[in-house]
């Protein structure tokens, strides 16, 4: 089926499933430093035990914004028309952009999580 | 009824999702047929149309000028006025030179110097950067966008005015010997003990003129996803377009935690509640927190709005679209996300855990990326293109290279270690001003130099263009970049003098000698600004740019443009043949008003498909006066006056009230208006169709914001203390509390009904609801102040932060009230119908957000600390 026979649902003018996956990144970003500043004030346990849990929290991140990137990655369609410019007045090239943008946004947020977590693996001290 | 409508079968323009509340919905044809978009105009009818269209858009004459709103004049008082505050920070710059130019000199005294540091700082910010971005985006943003005007055209005035007034008090605090000390950032203890009153003219000055910053990124947002074109599509709006709606949502959650931060910070200081004295359980290191959370994000505020300069420039001179769009856009909005993951790394010397610092260290190492992205886009597009040297690049060519190089320092000053040693040195001082020179100033002026045929319809001179370029980029390499070593080599930043011989000498007479060229540098500029031009410019597309822009009216002419055009493009004027002409000719949307009203056309957040012809409002006074008022509200207190300060809140709350009612959601002498090229448009919608209700839906984005801020104030006293409450302290009366939290559902429920029962035409039974409501809500702000009555504020930050809530969640509650009433009132006398109902949802709106605030703050008083 050609790009722009296919459905336009609702969720392809979403500006918001766009940016899905940095707003995971922020929930993460809060998620990793709250937990990390508790655990120093109040003395919850271990460092090495922290930096299991934050490991954990990074994996679930991880899999949401994977989830995000595939499902953007298909709104994009590239794999269909091999279209990356999006500069037309249709439906199917706004549907296409915002995935594309959106596809981008979730590899950023991949790679900048995985910077939130590093300092938990190589700094991962109360001092 | 034209032709074109009976002819063709009606189009179902209504997108279920989006419009399932409206009464009235978009009829007729969309998107125009070929031939409509080439149909002949009759000469003479365009005439008649153009007549009426310049009467109605005209500028008041004589003295009457000032109340005028038409964002080409509101837009030029505020980028001059910012400009002069821009100037005059500058000479207290020039000033602090002179004085280190020597060591053990005594130009001034250190006490003056430390008011020109605290106050060359916050005017760069508060008055120059943030106001510098929302009045050049005020007054070219609806020219980007074919918009007649922006949708608050008066929010927009009372923004410029409350901005004109606050500058004024702040800055001539200096005049008086009165000023700020503390620092553009104003950590206590130091400024909660200060017994001047430069911290509360600082506090109450700022917070103000950050109230009109939030007005201002309303009027942004809102103009950016309602007021573009048909046919504009959200991917093909301008890329300056995508920075605004950027920039403006990060001002939405960046400016509210510094409000909050000042509330705390002005109710210790004027009445002893101790949210920052570690005696009494408070901590400084709140304010940080909140200062920089705003104060990070604040960067890239100024920052994004000159790349986005930058981003409308590069295409013009490469003469080709900009090269990967999509690139761009991911960049921009990366950046406004991880901007906020940074404000730590100004806290590194705080002595906090060492993995917290590392996750800001490695967010501000993160940020890098989608900044690179942006850069690499620019220098790809110019080398797919043939680029023409024009001088607004020349600009923008010295902005990439000054800005490179200080963001090379900040990847230094982000490693902690590194940080450690640079702290508070001129190692920063250079830092912070390669980032802002680079990132602000240079693509702001090669800004000012590209747009000014379109603001003034003349040119600024090449030749002075040049040297001012030469002049500035010397200057302020000379001037900065021996800094770097003058701070390595350990001096530190805000000190008024210095002893001879500790190897510093040299290097602060270099850079005072900079200091003189870059301000020869920008006096050029300055004089090639204002100097008199002589006669208008004969082209109108003088850069040969593509956006909508360029189609302007030379001479100028007040309403934006002549008809509203269908566009299916990112650059019109370079793939749409023709366009301009028929632009001119009135041949596209909108191209009259027989009403005698100020319209534009409002259309769809993402599609840009045409919803409604917004009546927006012309000149008035009533926005001064609101401005006035609002700055007797924030100035009187400086002075502990509060009798005068309460008479001028509710002065600004009657000036406000009366604006709306006499001027927004007015009842259409008709509900449709053909627009043109067989398209009829409803001319009153409600909900979230309507620009008032988006505005509604931002503003409270941001006071959230500012509340979750205050939340988080009392999680941060609970993470930091042993116990928190203390042992054996009393809490509020949770009886009262809980009645309180019912109250405010009661009065939320009541407006929800009010709401269904008025459209479906039971006007009386709403009547009552509202009525009751706001009973209501009064009785659960009052329950609240009981609950916290056997509470002493002054005694333990415990009680203080709680008081804190209730005096925010009843000030939010008064707001609701008003809005209540103003509905009843309303339905009384013929302002609010059962089909005209937009006032009712933008209430019911707030009200939303208001039972959150209620509930939340119920929560948090009564609930939690017993808890704890």
């Amino acid at each position: 089926m050609a790009g722009h026979e296919k459905p336009d649902l609702p969720l392809h003018r979403s500006l918001f499933r766009m940016i899905a996956s940095p707003t995971i990144w922020s929930v993460h970003f809060l998620f990793v430093y709250v937990t990390s500043a508790l655990w120093c004030e109040k003395g919850w346990g271990e460092p090495a035990a922290l930096s299991s849990v934050l490991t954990a929290s990074t994996v679930v991140a991880e899999v949401l914004i994977l989830l995000c990137a595939w499902s953007l990655w298909r709104q994009w369609d590239y794999s269909d028309d091999q279209d990356y410019i999006h500069d037309q007045s249709t439906d199917e090239h706004r549907r296409e952009f915002l995935g594309h943008a959106g596809f981008m946004l979730a590899c950023l947020s991949f790679v900048a999580v995985i910077f939130s977590t590093m300092p938990a693996w190589f700094a991962g001290t109360c001092l | 009824m034209t032709d074109a409508t009976q002819s063709v079968p009606p189009l179902d323009s209504r997108r279920r999702d989006l419009e399932k509340h409206e009464v009235r919905v978009a009829e007729g044809v969309y998107p125009p047929t070929e031939e409509m978009l080439t149909r002949p105009i009759d000469p003479a009818e365009a005439k008649a149309q153009a007549d009426r269209l310049r009467k109605v858009w005209d500028d008041p004459d004589g003295w009457r000028y000032w109340s005028a709103v038409n964002n080409s004049e509101v837009g030029v008082w505020y980028s001059m006025t910012a400009f002069a505050f821009m100037l005059i920070a500058g000479v207290l710059a020039l000033v602090m030179r002179m004085q280190l130019a020597v060591p053990d000199n005594d130009l001034i005294s250190a006490d003056r110097f430390n008011q020109f540091f605290t106050m060359h700082g916050s005017a760069m910010m508060f008055l120059f950067a943030v106001p510098m971005f929302e009045a050049i985006s005020v007054l070219l943003l609806p020219a980007f966008l074919g918009a007649r005007d922006m949708p608050f055209p008066r929010l927009s005035a009372y923004g410029y005015w409350s901005f004109l007034i606050g500058g004024i008090f702040v800055m001539g605090s200096l005049l008086f010997d009165a000023g700020p000390t503390g620092g553009w950032f104003m950590y206590p203890p130091l400024t909660t003990i200060d017994e001047g009153i430069g911290p509360d003219i600082w506090l109450l000055g700022l917070s103000f003129i950050e109230v009109a910053s939030i007005a201002a990124a309303v009027e942004l947002i809102v103009g950016t996803i309602k007021c573009r074109p048909p046919g504009m599509r959200i991917n093909l709006m301008p890329l300056y377009a995508w920075y605004v709606l950027v920039v403006g949502a990060m001002i939405l959650f960046a400016f509210p935690p510094l409000i909050a931060g000042d509330f705390l910070f002005e109710l210790q200081r004027s009445f002893d509640w101790p949210f920052f004295d570690p005696a009494r359980g408070g901590d400084p290191l709140l304010w940080q927190h909140l200062f920089w959370i705003f104060g990070h994000p604040e960067v890239y505020i100024i920052f994004l709005p000159s790349i986005a300069v930058a981003a409308m420039i590069v295409p013009a001179a490469a003469q080709r679209p900009m090269l990967g769009y999509n690139w761009i856009v991911l960049s921009a909005v990366g950046t406004g996300f991880l901007s906020f993951g940074l404000w730590v790394h100004h806290m590194f010397t705080t002595g906090l855990p060492t993995i917290s610092l590392g996750f800001f260290s490695a967010a501000s190492e993160a940020v890098v990326i989608p900044t690179g992205v942006q850069l690499f886009a620019f220098v790809a597009t110019l080398l797919a293109g043939r680029v023409k040297m024009i001088l607004p690049m020349l600009w923008i060519a010295g902005a990439l290279a000054i800005f490179t190089a200080g963001g090379l320092t900040g990847v230094m000053v982000a490693l902690a270690p590194f940080d450690w040693q640079a702290h508070d040195s001129y190692f920063v001082v250079a830092h912070l001003h390669y980032t802002l020179f680079g990132g602000m100033v240079f693509p702001l002026i090669g800004g000012i130099y590209f747009f000014y045929p379109f603001i003034r319809k003349q040119k600024m001179s090449d030749r002075l263009g040049r040297i001012s370029f030469w002049l500035t980029f010397v200057g302020f390499n000379i001037c900065f970049l021996p800094m770097h070593l003058t701070g390595l080599k350990g001096m530190p930043r805000r000190v008024y003098t210095y002893p001879g011989d500790v190897g510093w000498d040299t290097l602060n007479m270099i850079s005072t000698a900079g200091s003189l060229v870059v301000a020869s540098g920008i006096l050029v500029f300055a004089w090639d600004l204002v100097r008199p031009k002589g006669k208008l410019m004969e082209e109108r597309n003088p850069w040969n740019a593509g956006t909508l822009m360029w189609a302007h009216d030379i001479p100028d002419q007040y309403w934006g443009v002549r008809s509203i055009p269908y566009v299916t493009s990112r650059n019109p004027l370079w793939d749409q043949p023709g366009i301009v002409e028929r632009m001119d000719q009135g041949g596209y949307y909108l191209p009259d008003a027989q009403e005698g009203l100020r319209e534009t056309i409002v259309t769809s957040a993402i599609d840009a498909r045409p919803q409604l012809v917004a009546r927006v409002t012309g000149p008035a006074w009533c926005t001064v006066w609101a401005a006035i008022f609002t700055g007797g509200a924030f100035i009187f207190p400086t002075f502990h006056w509060y009798p005068p300060a309460i008479v001028s809140a509710i002065g600004a709350v009657a000036c406000v009230v009366w604006w709306l009612w006499t001027s927004t959601a007015l009842i259409p002498e008709n509900p449709m208006k053909d627009v043109g090229m067989g398209l009829r448009l409803p001319t009153y919608v409600s909900g979230p169709s309507a620009p008032g209700w988006w505005g509604v839906f931002i503003t409270m984005l941001g006071d959230m914001t500012a509340f979750a801020s205050l939340v988080f104030g009392v999680f941060f006293y609970w993470t930091v203390h042993p116990e928190f409450p203390p042992v054996g302290s009393d809490h509020a009366n949770g009886v009262w509390i809980a009645v309180s939290a019912i109250l405010y559902t009661v009065s939320w429920s009541a407006t929800r009904a009010a709401r269904g029962l008025n459209r479906r035409g039971a006007v009386p039974i709403a009547q009552i609801l509202l009525g009751g409501g706001a009973l209501a809500a009064l009785a659960g702000a009052a329950a609240m102040m009981l609950g916290v009555l056997g509470l002493d504020p002054s005694s333990h930050v415990y009680p203080a932060v709680m008081w804190a809530l209730a005096v925010w969640t009843v000030a939010h509650t008064g707001v609701g009230v008003v809005m209540q009433l103003y509905c009843l009132a309303g339905t009384m006398f013929g302002k609010v119908l059962p089909e005209y109902d937009a006032p009712v949802w933008n209430t019911m709106l707030f009200w939303h957000f208001m039972l959150i605030t209620a509930l939340v703050s119920s929560a948090v008083i009564g609930v939690i600390p017993r808890m704890m």
